[in-house]
C-alpha cells in the first residue's frame, strides 16, 4: 500500500492527488482533486484551475497549505483562452468582468506554469475531506443517505473499527465513505489478515463504474470491495467466499428479496435448486451476531421487510425514523425607531413603544386639525405649536435612536432560532434487526462442562428484602473489621 | 475468544420482558437474581454468545439451580407474526419460508390464542364488567408453581378472562402482551457497549448525569468531529501528529466512551490479532499478587525509568476537565478505572491512548501543584536505603510529574485533529481557549441539551459580525498578526475571533420509534421527553493575512448596512 488514505489518516497539509472540499460560501461545497501542473493546462498559464463565482483559483495556490486555509482568488486570464468563458461563471460573474479584464496579465501558454497573482477580491476555504463533507458535496446519482441517518445507523448496527460490513445499493457512495471510516482499523498486512472492510454491491452499471473510480481516487481500494451485482438473485458472496460480515446495510427497493441470502443456513424455499449442489456459504461471520439495517422510504416496504426478517429468525426487530432539523440563528430586530434596513421589523418593540407611537400620531392629527382651524383664523401661533410639539416628541425618539446607533446592527435585537426554510421532513424508515449466532446442543454441553453450575456462592441482582439486609450486615461487618486492621486500609 | 461471547467478569446487560435493562458484572459462580422473573447461575451464560434469549426453567428435583433454555427465534417472533396467518389464510404457503425451530417445540399457547382470534368477528362491545376470574391467591399459587416459565400462567389468565371471547384481535394481543411482559420468565443477554449504556442511563438511570444525551446526538457528535481510528504509525514518517482529538466531557465519560469506541480503544482486546502482544504482561500479573507488586515485580523490566511515558502518539483522546480529576465514572463498565493512575498490566487501551488535564493545567500550568513541584532527583544508593512506602511514593510522584508535564506540553502545542464537547460550561469560553489548539481545518462538534448556549455561539460567527471584523476591525485587534488573533481574548462585541470558524451551524436529531405489527403499524405512543439535544458543527479556519474582500453577489449585500 503506497499511501494511507487521506480520508482515514488525517494530515495537516494538502498535497497533489488529494481530495479537497472547497467551501465556496455557507453550505456550498465543491469536491476537487488537487493537481500539480508543470505547465499550462486547458489554456490556463497557471496550470490546473478551479473557477468559481468567487474568482479563479489555480491549484498551485491550494497545494501544500494547511487544511482550513482561506485562499485568495488569483488574477487569471480567463478571456483570452481562445474559447468562451466557462459555463459556471457566465451567470454570477457578470458583475466583475471589468475587474478581471484589467488585471488579467496572462502571457500565452508556455512552460513552466506561471506563478499565480492574487486578485483584489474573492476567496474560498479549502477543507480536509471527511465523509460528512463528501456527503454534502458529492455528485448526486441517487438519493443520498445523509449524516443524521448514517451516523445513527452505524451506531445502531455497531459498525466499529474491525467490523466487516455489507452495503447493498452503494448509490451515491455517501454511506460507503461513512462506513469505511467507521470500520477502518488499519491496512491488512496479508491476504488472511481480516481487518475492517466494506463490501459494497451496486446493481446499476453506470453507478458502479463511478463508485469504482471514486474508491480508487480516494485510495480506498484496500478497504472497500465494490461489486456489480444483482443481490436479489446472486447474494453477497465475494468470489464465492464469505465476506464474514457482522453488519449489513440495505438501501434497496425490495430489501426482503435480499435478506434471504443473509441467513446462516440455506432458507427452505431456496432448497429446490437441485442443480446447485454446493454447500451453503453464509455471508455472515458464524461466530458473531449480525446486525442489519434496511433503509426504505415507504411504510409498505417496511411491513414486508419486518415480516420477512421475523420469519427468517431475526430478532429484536425495531423500526425508527430519524428526523433531523437544521436551525438558523438570527437576530430579531423589532422596533419602530430602528434604522430602516433589511431584516428590521418596523413594528413597535413593546406596548410602551406602541403607545408613544400612537401618541405621536394623535399629536400630529391634533396639530393638523388645529392648523386647519387656525388657518382660517390666522397663521401666527400654529408655527409655535408645531415647534413645541416637535421638541416634546423628539427627545424620546432620539433616545431610542441613540441607543440603537451605538450598538452594531449585528448586536441589536433578540437572538432567536428557527428551522431552516426547507426541511428534509422524511428521509426513510430504518428497520433494525439482530441475528444471533447459532448455538447448538453440543456447544451448550461444551460450555456447561467448562463452566459447571451448582457451586454458587453469592447472589447478585435483584434481591429480596431478607437477602438485602443480610448483605448490608455483612458489608458493615467487614468494614468494621477493615478499620481495625489498618494495615490493609487501601486494599479496596 | 474475544467479545463475541460472554466473558467472565465482564459487564453485560440483561434485557427483561418488561423492556428494562439490568446491568451486571458476570462473576463466575454466583447466582443472578432477576427478581420476580427468577434466578439462575452466572455460569450458565458465561462463554455463550450474546443476543440469545433464555427462559428460566423450573428447578430439576436433583439440582439446586434453575437451568436455562435458549428460546428459538421462531418462538420469539411467533406473536408478532401470528396475525398475518389469521388475516390471510391463503398466505400459508408464505409461512413455508420460515426456518424451522431447531427443537420443534410445540407453540401451544400461540396457537390457542390465535385460534380464538380467527373464529371470532371483530368489534363487539366489551362487557363493562368483564374481568379476570382468577383471584390473586390463585395467581400467586400459579406463580409459585411456576411451571413452563410462566407460559401456563399466562394461558390460564387469558382463558379465565370473562370477556376473552368478546375482545378484538387487537385488544387480545395487547392483553396477552401485557400479561407476558409481567409473567414470562425470559431475558436476553446483550453486550454492554456505548449505545446500550447510553440508552440505559437515559431511560432507566439518571439522565442528568449524561446531560440527557441521546444516542442520535452522540452519533452526530462523533461523526461531525470526524473521530475514527488512525494507525499507530504511518508508512511515511510525515505528519505523525495526526489523529489526536480534544474532548471536553461532562457526561461522566459517556462522550469519551463513545469516541473511544469509534477509535477502537474502548474495549479490551477488540481483535484477536492484537492479543499476542498483551499475552506477556498477563503472565506477569498472575505471578505477583496485589500487595507485592511494587517491589517483587521485575521492576527493572516494566519500569526502566519513571520518566518514561506510556502514551501513544496517535489515535489519542485528550480530556479537558474542570475538577482536579476527570469524572469518567462510566468507563468502569468497560473495565477501565480512571482513578487509578498506575494500573498493572495488561493495560487497558485507554491507559495509553487517553490523557487528561485540567483547565488550570492547560491555561496556567505554573499554578498547578503537580507541575510546580518537580520531584527531586534521588541517587539510587540513597533510594535503596528508603523504606518501601517512601520509595513507592517517590516513584509515583515522579511518574505523575513526568506524565502531567508531557500531557500539558503536548496539549499546549496544539495541532488537534478535532474537538468534541458536551459540557454545561459556556461554549464561547470553551472555544476561546481550544480554538488555538486545533489544527486548521479541524472539525468542531459541540453537544448541548438546550439550544440557547449554542445559539449565542453561532451568533459570534454571524455574517454581520464577520464582515465588520474584516472591514472595521476592533482597536485591540489592529496591527496583530494571524497567530496573535488566534488567541483573541474576546471583548463585548467580539467574544471570539469570528473568522476562526467556518460554517457554524446547529442541528437537532430525533429518532422516532414505531411499532411494526401486521395491521397495527404506528409510531409508539410515548417517548422520553426532556432535553431535545442540539449539535453545533463547524470547522476551524486559517484566515489569510491582511484585508480581504468578498466577491460575487454578496458584495452588494455587504455594502448595504454601512
Amino acid at each position: 500500500m503506497a499511501t494511507a488514505p487521506q480520508l482515514l489518516e488525517p494530515r495537516q497539509r494538502s498535497k497533489p492527488g488529494d481530495l479537497a472540499v472547497v467551501l465556496l460560501a455557507r453550505d456550498s461545497y465543491e469536491p476537487l482533486i488537487l493537481e500539480q501542473s508543470t505547465g499550462a493546462v486547458d489554456g490556463y498559464a497557471e496550470g490546473a484551475m478551479l473557477n468559481t463565482r468567487f474568482g479563479s483559483f489555480p491549484h498551485s495556490t491550494l497545494l501544500d497549505i494547511p487544511w482550513g486555509s482561506q485562499v485568495r482568488a488569483s488574477a487569471v486570464d480567463t478571456g483570452s483562452r481562445g474559447r468562451k468563458r466557462r459555463r459556471e461563471d457566465s451567470g454570477d460573474d457578470a458583475s466583475t468582468p471589468a475587474l478581471e479584464d484589467t488585471e488579467g496579465t496572462a502571457t500565452p501558454t508556455s512552460a513552466p506554469a506561471k506563478k499565480a497573482v492574487s486578485a483584489s477580491s474573492g476567496f474560498i476555504h479549502i477543507l480536509r475531506p471527511s465523509p460528512e463533507l463528501w456527503t454534502y458535496s458529492l455528485p448526486h446519482r441517487t438519493q443520498v443517505v445523509y449524516t443524521p441517518d448514517y451516523s445513527y445507523i452505524l451506531n445502531r448496527i455497531r459498525a466499529r473499527p474491525g467490523t466487516r460490513i455489507i452495503e447493498a445499493g452503494a448509490g451515491s457512495g455517501s454511506f460507503t465513505h461513512a462506513s469505511v471510516r467507521a470500520v477502518y482499523n488499519g491496512a491488512p498486512k496479508s491476504e488472511d489478515d481480516r481487518k475492517g472492510k466494506v463490501f459494497s454491491f451496486e446493481f446499476n452499471e453506470a453507478r458502479f463504474r463511478k463508485m469504482e473510480e471514486e474508491v480508487d481516487s480516494h485510495c480506498l481500494r484496500d478497504f472497500v470491495s465494490i461489486k456489480h451485482r444483482d443481490v436479489y438473485n446472486e447474494g453477497f458472496l465475494v468470489d464465492g467466499k464469505s465476506p464474514m460480515a457482522s453488519a449489513v446495510f440495505l438501501d434497496l427497493p425490495a430489501p426482503w428479496k435480499a435478506i434471504r441470502h443473509l441467513s446462516r443456513r440455506r432458507p427452505q424455499d431456496m432448497e429446490q435448486d437441485a442443480s446447485d449442489d454446493s454447500k451453503w456459504v453464509s455471508a455472515l461471520d458464524p461466530k458473531k451476531t449480525a446486525m442489519i439495517c434496511t433503509f426504505s422510504p415507504c411504510i409498505e416496504q417496511v411491513i414486508q421487510t419486518v415480516s420477512d426478517l421475523r420469519k427468517l429468525g431475526w430478532v429484536e426487530v425495531d423500526m425508527v425514523e430519524v428526523s433531523n432539523r437544521r436551525l438558523v440563528s438570527q437576530r430579531d430586530r423589532i422596533g419602530s425607531y430602528l434604522p430602516k434596513e433589511k431584516g428590521a421589523n418596523p413594528n413597535p418593540a413593546d406596548v410602551t413603544e406602541a403607545l408613544s407611537k400612537l401618541r405621536e400620531v394623535n399629536q400630529k392629527t391634533r396639530e393638523f386639525t388645529r392648523i386647519k382651524a387656525n388657518g382660517r383664523e390666522g397663521g401666527q401661533d400654529d408655527q409655535m405649536d408645531v415647534d413645541g410639539s416637535n421638541s416634546e416628541r423628539e427627545p424620546n425618539a432620539n433616545n431610542k435612536l441613540d441607543e440603537s446607533s451605538t450598538e452594531k446592527s449585528w448586536m441589536q435585537g433578540r437572538l432567536v432560532h428557527r428551522p431552516e426554510a426547507e426541511l428534509k421532513s422524511h428521509t426513510s424508515y430504518l428497520v433494525f434487526a439482530t441475528l444471533p449466532p447459532e448455538w447448538s446442543e453440543e456447544d451448550e454441553a461444551a460450555a456447561y462442562a467448562k463452566w459447571p453450575c451448582g457451586n454458587e456462592a453469592k447472589v447478585v441482582g435483584s434481591l429480596d428484602k431478607a437477602a438485602r439486609k443480610q448483605e448490608k450486615r455483612d458489608a458493615l461487618h467487614s468494614k468494621k473489621k477493615r478499620k481495625q486492621d489498618q494495615a490493609d486500609g487501601e486494599a479496596q | 475468544m474475544s467479545r463475541d461471547r460472554v466473558q467472565p467478569n465482564c459487564w453485560v446487560a440483561l434485557k427483561l420482558p418488561s423492556e428494562d435493562f439490568k446491568i451486571l458484572e458476570i462473576v463466575p459462580n454466583t447466582t443472578i437474581s432477576l427478581g420476580k422473573y427468577g434466578s439462575f447461575p452466572s455460569n450458565l451464560i458465561i462463554d455463550r454468545p450474546y443476543h440469545l434469549t433464555y427462559e428460566i426453567q423450573d428447578k430439576r428435583d436433583d439440582e439446586n439451580f434453575a437451568r436455562l433454555r435458549v428460546v428459538p427465534a421462531a418462538e420469539l417472533n411467533a406473536d408478532a407474526l401470528a396475525d398475518t396467518s389469521a388475516d390471510a389464510e391463503e398466505g400459508e404457503t408464505e409461512e413455508e419460508t420460515i426456518i424451522k425451530p431447531s427443537d420443534g417445540e410445540e407453540l401451544t399457547l400461540v396457537d390457542e390464542a390465535s385460534g380464538q382470534v380467527v373464529i371470532r368477528s371483530k368489534g363487539e362491545a366489551i362487557d363493562e364488567t368483564a374481568r379476570q376470574t382468577l383471584t390473586i391467591q390463585e395467581i400467586e399459587e400459579l406463580k409459585k408453581k411456576g411451571t413452563s416459565a410462566g407460559k401456563e400462567l399466562i394461558a390460564k389468565l387469558l382463558l379465565s378472562h370473562t370477556a376473552i371471547e368478546e375482545k378484538t384481535a387487537y385488544s387480545l394481543a395487547k392483553y396477552k402482551l401485557l400479561k407476558t411482559k409481567k409473567y414470562i420468565r425470559r431475558f436476553t443477554v446483550l453486550p454492554l457497549d456505548v449505545p446500550l449504556l447510553a440508552q440505559w442511563m437515559l431511560e432507566d438511570k439518571d439522565a442528568s448525569k449524561i446531560m440527557e444525551m441521546r444516542n442520535e446526538s452522540m452519533a452526530l457528535v462523533g461523526c461531525w468531529a470526524d473521530v475514527h481510528y488512525v494507525a499507530p504509525h504511518l508508512n511515511d514518517a510525515e505528519d505523525e501528529s495526526g489523529g489526536r482529538w480534544l474532548v471536553v466531557d461532562d457526561t461522566g465519560g459517556l462522550l469519551t466512551a463513545s469516541l473511544a469506541e469509534r477509535m477502537g480503544i474502548l474495549h479490551e482486546n477488540p481483535d484477536e490479532a492484537e492479543k499476542p502482544q498483551e499475552e506477556n504482561p498477563e503472565v506477569q500479573i498472575e505471578a505477583g499478587s496485589e500487595e507485592t507488586k511494587t517491589e517483587a515485580r521485575p521492576a527493572k523490566r516494566r519500569r526502566p525509568d519513571d520518566l518514561e511515558l506510556p502514551f501513544a502518539k496517535r489515535n489519542t483522546l485528550t480530556i479537558l476537565h474542570h475538577n482536579t480529576q476527570p469524572n469518567l465514572f462510566l468507563l468502569r463498565y468497560f473495565n477501565y478505572d480512571s482513578s487509578d493512575p498506575d494500573p498493572h498490566p495488561p493495560y487497558h487501551p485507554l491507559f495509553s491512548n487517553m490523557m487528561s488535564l485540567s483547565w488550570l493545567q492547560l491555561l496556567n500550568p505554573e499554578e498547578d501543584i503537580t507541575l510546580a513541584n518537580p520531584p527531586e532527583e534521588v541517587a539510587p544508593e540513597v533510594l535503596a536505603t528508603w523504606k518501601t512506602n517512601r520509595r513507592g511514593n517517590h516513584h509515583r510522584k515522579r511518574r505523575r510529574w513526568a506524565r502531567t508535564r508531557h500531557i500539558v506540553d503536548s496539549t499546549r502545542a496544539g495541532g488537534f485533529s478535532g474537538l468534541a464537547v458536551a459540557s454545561p460550561m459556556d461554549p464561547v469560553s470553551i472555544l476561546r481557549h481550544t480554538l488555538p489548539l486545533l489544527a486548521p481545518g479541524a472539525p468542531i462538534a459541540i453537544y448541548s441539551p438546550s439550544i440557547e448556549p449554542l445559539n449565542s455561539l453561532v451568533d459570534c460567527f454571524s455574517v454581520g459580525r464577520r464582515g465588520a471584523w474584516i472591514t472595521d476591525p476592533p482597536k485591540e485587534a489592529e496591527g496583530k498578526g494571524i497567530e496573535e488573533l488566534e488567541r483573541w481574548e474576546g471583548n463585548a462585541e467580539y467574544p471570539l475571533n469570528p473568522t476562526l470558524v467556518l460554517n457554524a451551524s446547529i442541528q437537532t436529531s430525533r429518532a422516532k420509534r414505531w411499532q411494526v405489527l401486521p395491521g397495527r403499524t404506528h409510531p409508539v405512543m410515548t417517548a422520553k421527553g426532556g432535553a431535545e439535544g442540539y449539535i453545533f458543527t463547524g470547522w476551524r479556519a486559517l484566515p489569510v493575512e491582511g484585508k480581504i474582500e468578498a466577491r460575487g453577489k454578496f458584495k452588494r449585500k455587504k455594502a448595504d448596512p454601512k
